[in-house]
């Protein structure tokens, strides 16, 4: 989700690593006592470390309302046999040092079959080598950098968002739009790859000619200049790539330049993030790895138990990714037949060999990494609706 | 061009308004409130709550803001900011303490927002006001541009007033330049420092307030981020000067204006605090500050 510098990364990777290997070789006489393998426990212990608090707060709560989901669930259909899966949730505040802490606590601590990772790409970067030295299964959800996924214990459950995006290219060339403009942000290494890579990429494949691309640092709050630029060059559509409030201003801006087509956006528009732009959002869509519209049979399983749990909300994708992770480790555990570490890393290699139907839809794996195939939904200036030609099934 | 020298005193604006109270503060009673972006953010962000229940207009939603922003401001002041300047032994100690205190009191107002909106933006939605666009002869302007370039326009006028033709404003410049001095003259600093601090937090509530409705939605970090490019503003204008951050302001503007006009937008804050140091080392007071003499 966000950008690390590479030196600051190194030496951030540098600093956990020693303080991990210390912490383990202070707390290696502990009395937690290990899952054998081939062995389910009455309790197969699982930490979740996410950010319950903090700037990220928004996809760390949804996350874990969807893990909390599935784990009811698994639990209730007894699909582990008596073995129950018993979450242990810690907030890292959106802190990358506390994040850090509380996942060396887990890795050391010889009871706890598998995390559930952090969803900030600073975050995962530096825990994914120490869990992965552990022998820790791990699964991540949102961190898009690279050096999350990095071995045979780090697994992510959302797919890479430059995988579906092209969905959003692709009604581009559907609406015959020759022309477009580009505003992203910079400071976000997702978003910086799509603006930088993915989309100059598309140009000869999908018809479009970009008239300029203009990136913003991650701090930037006003866009009126960019809108008037924007709106000067008359394309045939905008491309925004920003996050959180970033997206409704820079749609009420671009509408008050005077621009009036079609805007692309990206997932972080989602999440209530447009709805203060309220009418002047609409138009802006944007390819996103799940929607609660979406028909798959799997995925609206998934939002009627989500509603159901938590009184009729709506499930955003970081609810459906979180569902989705916490049910890999289900199929793992019931493939391997035991609950130790290496037990549920034997029966991930299965899981992502296979595939399965969950929350997202229809899920693979490229080694470790997710992939599904994503829906285009629009803001039509009150409420996200489906495009894609599919019909809601509401 | 002439669009762009629009946006840039529209920008320049929203910042000017930031930092009016912030200025202030800092000029005359020697308090530099670092917890000003979380006063500015909290304000706009009761009267968000506020206005997400009853349907308010412009003026109202803004002088909730600017009530809430002064509320706290003045609160910060009896509970913090005074005690501190009390038990210091001295006045360095007591303004690096001040800063400090200021720091841990913004997160405050931070943390209780994000909690509330789990981080996700919060705006007018509810207001009836609406942003209209004025044309004319190609170039464009909002209705709330228009109120953001008006607000600051008078208030550094008026503030500038304030300070240098009314009683009130002679007391707190002769608190500025020697506060034990000021006192034994008969310059009541306590009622003083709680009224300009209550003053500084209203400006953070009407910046709040129109800033929120400038952009359509602002996030629980949004003060903070502004408070650093405040910082630079008033140390380029020169401590103490309206019209030195009033210049300041539009400096940084316009240099981030045309920056994002002709090149990358990752180059708006080297190229604008680059343009800032490089008028520092030339003039350290600032353009309009006071040159200090050390007598000894």
């Amino acid at each position: 989700m966000s950008r690390v510098d590479r030196k600051v990364r190194r030496r951030l990777l540098g600093a956990a690593s020693a303080f991990g290997v210390l912490f383990a070789a202070a707390c290696s006489s502990g009395g937690n006592s290990t899952v054998a393998d081939g062995d389910l426990p009455a309790e197969i212990k699982v930490v979740s470390v996410t950010d319950q608090t903090g700037t990220t707060a928004y996809v760390g709560n949804s996350q874990l309302r969807g893990i909390e989901l599935a784990i009811q669930e698994i639990n209730d259909q007894e699909y582990l046999g008596d073995s129950k899966i018993v979450l242990q949730k810690r907030d890292s505040a959106s802190d990358t040092q506390t994040a850090v802490s509380q996942a060396t606590e887990a890795l050391t601590d010889k009871s706890v079959s598998a995390l559930l990772g952090p969803v900030l790409s600073a975050h995962a970067v530096a825990i994914a080598p120490l869990v992965e030295r552990a022998g820790l299964p791990t699964i991540f959800t949102q961190s898009g950098s690279e050096g999350v996924v990095i071995g045979d214990y780090t697994y992510r459950a959302t797919a890479p968002m430059e995988t579906y995006f092209v969905k959003a290219l692709e009604r581009l060339q559907q609406q015959g739009v020759e022309t477009v403009s580009v505003l992203y942000n910079a400071g976000n290494v997702t978003l910086a790859g799509l603006g930088e890579k993915t989309i100059p990429e598309g140009q000869d494949k999908y018809g479009y000619r970009i008239l300029s691309s203009t990136s913003v640092q991650a701090t930037t709050q006003d866009f009126g200049t960019t809108a008037t630029k924007i709106a000067g060059e008359n394309p045939d559509a905008v491309i925004v790539l920003l996050v959180g409030a970033g997206n409704s201003t820079a749609m009420s801006q671009l509408r008050q330049a005077g621009y009036t087509g079609p805007v692309v956006g990206n997932p972080a528009a989602g999440a209530g993030n447009l709805a203060p732009a309220g009418a002047a959002g609409a138009g802006m869509y944007w390819a996103t790895d799940f929607s609660f519209h979406q028909k798959d049979e799997t995925s609206q399983q998934f939002v009627e138990a989500y509603r159901a749990k938590y009184n009729g909300e709506n499930p955003l994708n970081y609810a459906a990714e979180g569902y989705d992770a916490t049910w890999m480790l289900a199929h793992a555990a019931k493939n391997s037949g035991g609950a130790s570490r290496d037990d549920l890393q034997r029966g991930l290699e299965q899981v992502v060999a296979e595939g399965f139907d969950g929350a997202l839809g229809p899920v693979r794996f490229e080694g470790n990494d997710m992939r599904v195939d994503g829906v285009l939904v629009e803001w039509n200036g009150t409420e996200e609706v489906l495009l894609d030609g599919q019909e809601s099934t509401e | 061009m002439s669009q762009l020298v629009i946006d840039a005193l529209v920008l320049g604006s929203i910042y000017l308004l930031f930092c009016l109270g912030m200025s202030i503060s800092w000029g005359t009673i020697d308090i530099l409130n670092f917890a000003h972006g979380g006063i500015f953010m909290f304000s706009a962000f009761v009267a968000s709550q506020i206005v997400s229940n009853v349907g308010l207009g412009l003026v109202t939603v803004c002088l909730i803001s600017v009530v809430v922003g002064a509320a706290l401001s003045a609160a910060i002041d009896v509970f913090a900011f005074q005690p501190i300047l009390r038990r210091a032994k001295n006045q360095r100690t007591a303004e690096l303490q001040i800063l400090i205190g200021g720091i841990g009191i913004g997160t405050i107002p931070v943390a209780i927002v994000q909690f509330r909106t789990l981080s996700e933006p919060f705006g007018f939605l509810g207001s009836s006001y609406e942003t209209s666009v004025y044309t004319l002869g190609g170039l464009r302007l909002t209705s709330t541009g228009l109120i953001v370039l008006g607000c600051a326009l008078i208030l550094t006028l008026a503030i500038s007033f304030w300070l240098k033709n009314t009683s009130h404003g002679l007391a707190l410049r002769a608190i500025g330049v020697d506060s034990e001095t000021a006192e034994l003259m008969g310059v009541k600093r306590r009622q003083l420092s709680l009224l300009t601090m209550a003053v500084s937090g209203g400006l953070a509530g009407l910046a709040g307030a129109l800033l929120t409705y400038n952009l359509g939605a602002i996030t629980a970090e949004s003060g903070e981020t502004l408070l650093i490019k405040a910082f630079a503003i008033i140390i380029l204008g020169g401590v103490g000067s309206t019209g030195g951050a009033a210049l300041g302001a539009m400096v940084l503007a316009f240099s981030e204006v045309l920056v994002l006009r002709y090149t990358g937008g990752g180059w708006v804050d080297a190229v604008g605090f680059g343009l800032i140091l490089v008028v520092l080392l030339l003039r350290p007071q600032g353009i309009f500050g006071r040159k200090e003499v050390r007598r000894v």
